[in-house]
C-alpha cells in the first residue's frame, strides 16, 4: 500500500486511490465539482489542484487525477495551489448569476461553499455574461443553466451511470449546454438524482420550489417505504410538512441514490385527506374515548360471538415496532386470527420465499453491483423495484453478463434473454446473483440454491416491510385474513394499517382501523385512531434482504402551518398540540390498548431476540436479522 | 502642605459643581419633547419596494438567518411571472434587539432600518407585524436598485437581457 504525506500527516492507502481521496480518508477537505465517489474522475472543473513538493510528480497537480504513489508529499495549502484554486473559481464564476436570493440551491451549495472556501467575494471582470434559456424537463425538476459551471457530473451520471439516452451535452466552447434535445418529461426512472449530483442549482426539486432554505429545513436519517428494497433516504421537512426526500448513502444498500418514485414521493404524507382525528361512529372524540370505546366494542363482540371472532390484521407496510406488539394484543383479546397479510395467495408466497433467504443467501444492492452474472428471473425490476436495476447496470458496466428470463422485460444495459434459468451457465460465475420477485412463484429458486452454492438471491417483495411481515407470520403462526374471514368466524376486524378489500370487510358487523391514509378500510371503520406516517416516527423495517433499518422522526405530525389560518400566516394563536397532531405512531396506540386491556404498561416493542434493535443506530448500514 | 492641597481640590471640586447648575440642561422632557434621530438610527423595520413599485423582497430567508434572536420568519412562494417572494412575512417586534444584521444581510435591499423607535404596544401580541404592518410603498434609502435586473432567472425582463448580460447562446450555432 502506497504511503504518501498530505499537509504534514502521514497517509497510507489502497493501490489506485486518488490524492484527493487519500486527503479526504484523514479529513483534508479539497475543492472539487466534476469528481464524485460514485462518478470517479473527470478532471473538468481544475478546482482540486494540490502543490505536489516530493516523490514522482512534482508541481501543481489536479489531485482527483493523480493516483497516489510511494514518497509523496502533497501541500493543499501551498500558497501556489491556494492561488490557482481561487483562479480557478473566479473564472467560474465570470458566467454565474447574481442568483443565490432566488436559487434554491442556497445554502446547500457545493458552489457557494467552494467560492467562499476559496475566498472569493468581490467580482473583477466587468465583462457580460452569458446566459441560456431554459428547458421544461417535467413536473419534478427545474432547470436553470445559467448557473452551470459545465463539471459534466449530470451527463457523466444520466448517460453512464443510469443508462438515460434522453439528456446530453450540447453545443461547445463557453456555450455548452446541459438538457434534452428538445423541452419535454426526463425519461429515465433515476432523473431525480441530477438533483444531488449537480455541484450547483442547475437541477432543482420542482415539487420543493421555492419552499425553505437549507437552515430551516427538519432533517432526519429515513428509509423509503415505496418498495421492499428500503433505500436509504433524508426527508425534508419544514413546518409540518414534507418538501422533499434525498438520497441518504448507505454502501450496501442504495449507495449514493434512489430512485424518482422514492424522491417524489411526499404527496401522501401532505395529502389534505389524511385522516388526523380519532372517531368513534364517525363522530370525533379524544384518543382516550376511542381506547376506551375500542376495548369496550372488542369485549362485546366477544361476548356476543365467542372468543376468537376476532381477527387482528397487520400488513407488510406496517412499521416492525406495531408489528411486534400485534401477537401480544392477539393473545389479550384470544383472538381468533392474527393476520400480516390479507391475500392467501400473498402469504403464501412471500413466506416461501422467505425461507430461501434465511441461511445468509440474500444479495444486497451492493453485491449486485459487484456480481459478474445477473439472471432476471420473471420480475421487472424497473417496475417493482427500481433500483435493483440500476444495480444490475453497475455490475454490467463492470463486465458481468446479464441474463433475462421472462418477456417485456426492460433494463438499462443489454442483456441476453434465455428461455429458463437453466441455460444460464451459473457454474461458471464467480459471484452469481439471481433476481427474482416474490408475487411469482413459478420458478422458484430452491433447487437452484442447492445446486449452485455460490449463488445470491434478491427477492423482490411487494412491500417495505413484507419481509418483518413474514418472519413474524411464520414465527407467530399468523394466517391470512381471506382464511381467517372464510372460516366464517371472524366478526370483527382491527386493521393495523392495513388495506383491506371490501369483500373482506362485507359481513363483519365491527370494524376498528388505526392508519395514516385514508383507505377503504379507515371508511368502513367504526372506531378509527390516527397513527403517524413514516417520517413523523422513529421506527423499524426491513428490506428484501432482511436488513432492518431504522428510520427517525423528521416532523411533528398534525396539519400543515400552510393554510391554517384565513389570513395567510401561521395564527397568532398559542397551543401545545396542533391541529390534528393527535396521531401517534402504530406500536404506541397499541400500547395503550394493550395497557388498557392488560393493565400492564408496555414500555418497549423490543423484546427477546429482537432487544438488539433497541439501540439500531439510523446512521448505520443496519442489521441482518438473520445475525440476531 | 496637605492642608493647602485638600482645600485645593475642595475648591475645584465645587467650582465645577456650581459651573453645571448654571448650564442649560441637556435633558430632553420626552414625550413631550421630541428629538429627530439620525437617518441610520436602528429602530422598526420595514419592507420596501423597487423603483418600478415590486416587492423587493425575494424571501430567501437570508434575514432570518442572520438574525441572532430568531424573530423574523417568512414563508416563499413563486408568482405567476416567477418571482420568487414573501407569501408571509413576520417580524416579532416583541423580541427584536434592532441589530440591524438583517438589513446588512440583504441581498435586495428589502428589509430597511427606519428611525421610527416609539412601538410600544400594551398587548405583546399587538407587536408581531406581518407583511402588511411591514411593507411601505417606497424604496427607503436606496432608491435605484432593483436586484430583479441583475438576477438571471429574467423576472423583470426577458432572459439574457438583464444588466451585465449578453443575449442567450444558440446552442445549435455552429460558428466557434
Ligand atoms: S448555484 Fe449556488 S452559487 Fe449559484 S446561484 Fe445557486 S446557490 Fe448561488
Ligand atoms: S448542469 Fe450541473 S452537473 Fe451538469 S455540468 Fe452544469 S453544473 Fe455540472
Ligand atoms: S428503489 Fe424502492 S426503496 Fe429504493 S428509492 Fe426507489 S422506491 Fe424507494
Ligand atoms: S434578506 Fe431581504 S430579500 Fe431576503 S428574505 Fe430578508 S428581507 Fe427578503
Amino acid at each position: 500500500m502506497p504511503k504518501l504525506i498530505i499537509d504534514d500527516i502521514t497517509v497510507e492507502v489502497a493501490e489506485g486511490t486518488t490524492v484527493l481521496e487519500a486527503a479526504q480518508a484523514v479529513d483534508i477537505p479539497i475543492p472539487h465539482f466534476c469528481w464524485h465517489p460514485a462518478l470517479g474522475k473527470a478532471g473538468a472543473c481544475r478546482a482540486c489542484a494540490v502543490k505536489m513538493l516530493e516523490g514522482p510528480v512534482k508541481g501543481i497537480q489536479m489531485s482527483c487525477m493523480l493516483p497516489v504513489q510511494d514518497g509523496m508529499v502533497v501541500s493543499t495549502t501551498d500558497p501556489e495551489a491556494v492561488a490557482m484554486r481561487r483562479h480557478i473559481i473566479e473564472w467560474l464564476m465570470i458566467n454565474h448569476p447574481h442568483d443565490c436570493p432566488v436559487c434554491d440551491e442556497g445554502g446547500e451549495c457545493q458552489l457557494q461553499d467552494f467560492t467562499i472556501a476559496a475566498g472569493h467575494g468581490i467580482r473583477r471582470y466587468s465583462g457580460k455574461k452569458r446566459t441560456h434559456v431554459n428547458q421544461d424537463l417535467g413536473p419534478f425538476i427545474q432547470h436553470e443553466m445559467n448557473r452551470c459551471i459545465q463539471c459534466y457530473r449530470c451527463v457523466r451520471y444520466y448517460q453512464e451511470y443510469a443508462g438515460g439516452t434522453d439528456f446530453g451535452v450540447m453545443g461547445s466552447a463557453g456555450r455548452v449546454y446541459f438538457g434534452r434535445f428538445q423541452d419535454g418529461e426526463l425519461e429515465s426512472p433515476f432523473s431525480g438524482n441530477l438533483v444531488d449530483i449537480c455541484p450547483t442549482g442547475v437541477f432543482t426539486d420542482k415539487t420543493a420550489r421555492f419552499r425553505a432554505r437549507y437552515w430551516d429545513y427538519e432533517m432526519a436519517p429515513s428509509v423509503c417505504s415505496g418498495c421492499s428494497l428500503g433505500c436509504n433516504t433524508t426527508p425534508v421537512a419544514r413546518y409540518r410538512e414534507l418538501l422533499k426526500i434525498t438520497a441518504r448513502k448507505n454502501e450496501a444498500v442504495n449507495g449514493w441514490f434512489i430512485c424518482d418514485r422514492g424522491r417524489f414521493s411526499n404527496s401522501a404524507v401532505n395529502d389534505p385527506q389524511r385522516p388526523r382525528t380519532p372517531l368513534v361512529d364517525g363522530r370525533e372524540s379524544t384518543r382516550d374515548e376511542a381506547l376506551e370505546a375500542l376495548a369496550l366494542r372488542i369485549a362485546e363482540t366477544e361476548q356476543l360471538y365467542g372468543t376468537g371472532s376476532i381477527a387482528i390484521v397487520g400488513s407488510s407496510r406496517l412499521a416492525l415496532e406495531a408489528a411486534l406488539l400485534l401477537p401480544q394484543l392477539a393473545q389479550l383479546t384470544s383472538a381468533g386470527a392474527l393476520c400480516y397479510f390479507t391475500s392467501e395467495e400473498e402469504r403464501a408466497t412471500t413466506t416461501s420465499h422467505l425461507g430461501l433467504l434465511s441461511g445468509g443467501t440474500s444479495a444486497s444492492q451492493q453485491e449486485i453491483r459487484e456480481s459478474d452474472c445477473i439472471v432476471v428471473s420473471g420480475c421487472d425490476p424497473l417496475q417493482d423495484a427500481p433500483m435493483l436495476a440500476l444495480a444490475v447496470r453497475q455490475a454490467w458496466r463492470d463486465g458481468a453478463t446479464v441474463y433475462v428470463v421472462g418477456d417485456g422485460i426492460v433494463l438499462p444495459c443489454e442483456f441476453t434473454a434465455v428461455a429458463a434459468v437453466d441455460a444460464v451457465p451459473l457454474a461458471a460465475a464467480k459471484k452469481p446473483v439471481l433476481i427474482c420477485s416474490a408475487s411469482c412463484n413459478s420458478d422458484h429458486p430452491a433447487g437452484l440454491l442447492v445446486q449452485h452454492s455460490q449463488l445470491k438471491l434478491a427477492v423482490i417483495f411487494p412491500a417495505a416491510n413484507s419481509y418483518g411481515a413474514a418472519q413474524l407470520a411464520g414465527e407467530q403462526g399468523g394466517v391470512s385474513l381471506e382464511r381467517a374471514v372464510a372460516s366464517g368466524k371472524i366478526k370483527g376486524i382491527i386493521s393495523v394499517e392495513a388495506d383491506i378489500p371490501a369483500h373482506l370487510l362485507a359481513g363483519i358487523p365491527f370494524v376498528a382501523a388505526l392508519d395514516w391514509r385514508m383507505t377503504e378500510t379507515v371508511r368502513a371503520a367504526q372506531i378509527f385512531l390516527p397513527t403517524t406516517a413514516w417520517v413523523e416516527m422513529d421506527g423499524t423495517s426491513i428490506n428484501n434482504e432482511g436488513r432492518a433499518q431504522r428510520f427517525k422522526k423528521v416532523m411533528n405530525p398534525g396539519l400543515p402551518i400552510r393554510g391554517l389560518d384565513p389570513a395567510g400566516h401561521p395564527p397568532h394563536l398559542h397551543r401545545t398540540v396542533p391541529p390534528g397532531g393527535e396521531a401517534q405512531p402504530a406500536w404506541q396506540t397499541l400500547a395503550l390498548l394493550i395497557e388498557r386491556v392488560s393493565g400492564e404498561p408496555v414500555t418497549e416493542p423490543f423484546s427477546g431476540r429482537w432487544e438488539r434493535l433497541r439501540g439500531l443506530d439510523a446512521g448505520s448500514e443496519g442489521v441482518m436479522i438473520h445475525d440476531l | 502642605m496637605k492642608i493647602l492641597s485638600d482645600i485645593a481640590a475642595l475648591v475645584t471640586g465645587m467650582w465645577i459643581t456650581w459651573k453645571h447648575i448654571f448650564r442649560r440642561p441637556v435633558t430632553i422632557q420626552y414625550p413631550e419633547e421630541k428629538r429627530t434621530p439620525y437617518p441610520r438610527y436602528r429602530a422598526r423595520i420595514v419592507l420596501t419596494r423597487d423603483p418600478d413599485g415590486g416587492e423587493r423582497c425575494v424571501a430567501c430567508q437570508l434575514c432570518s438567518g442572520a438574525c441572532p434572536v430568531d424573530c423574523i420568519t417568512m414563508q416563499s412562494a413563486e408568482d405567476k411571472d416567477g418571482r420568487r417572494y414573501a407569501e408571509w412575512f413576520r417580524i416579532n417586534f416583541s423580541r427584536c434587539i434592532f441589530c440591524g444584521f438583517c438589513a446588512e444581510a440583504c441581498p435586495t435591499l428589502a428589509i430597511q432600518m427606519t428611525p421610527d423607535f416609539e412601538i410600544c404596544k400594551r398587548d405583546i401580541m399587538d407587536l408581531v407585524y406581518e407583511k402588511e404592518d411591514l411593507l411601505i410603498d417606497g424604496c427607503g434609502k436606496s432608491p435605484d436598485y432593483n436586484y430583479y435586473r441583475h438576477a438571471g432567472i429574467g423576472v423583470t425582463q426577458p432572459r439574457g437581457s438583464g444588466a451585465e448580460e449578453k443575449p442567450p447562446v444558440d446552442v445549435r450555432g455552429l460558428l466557434p
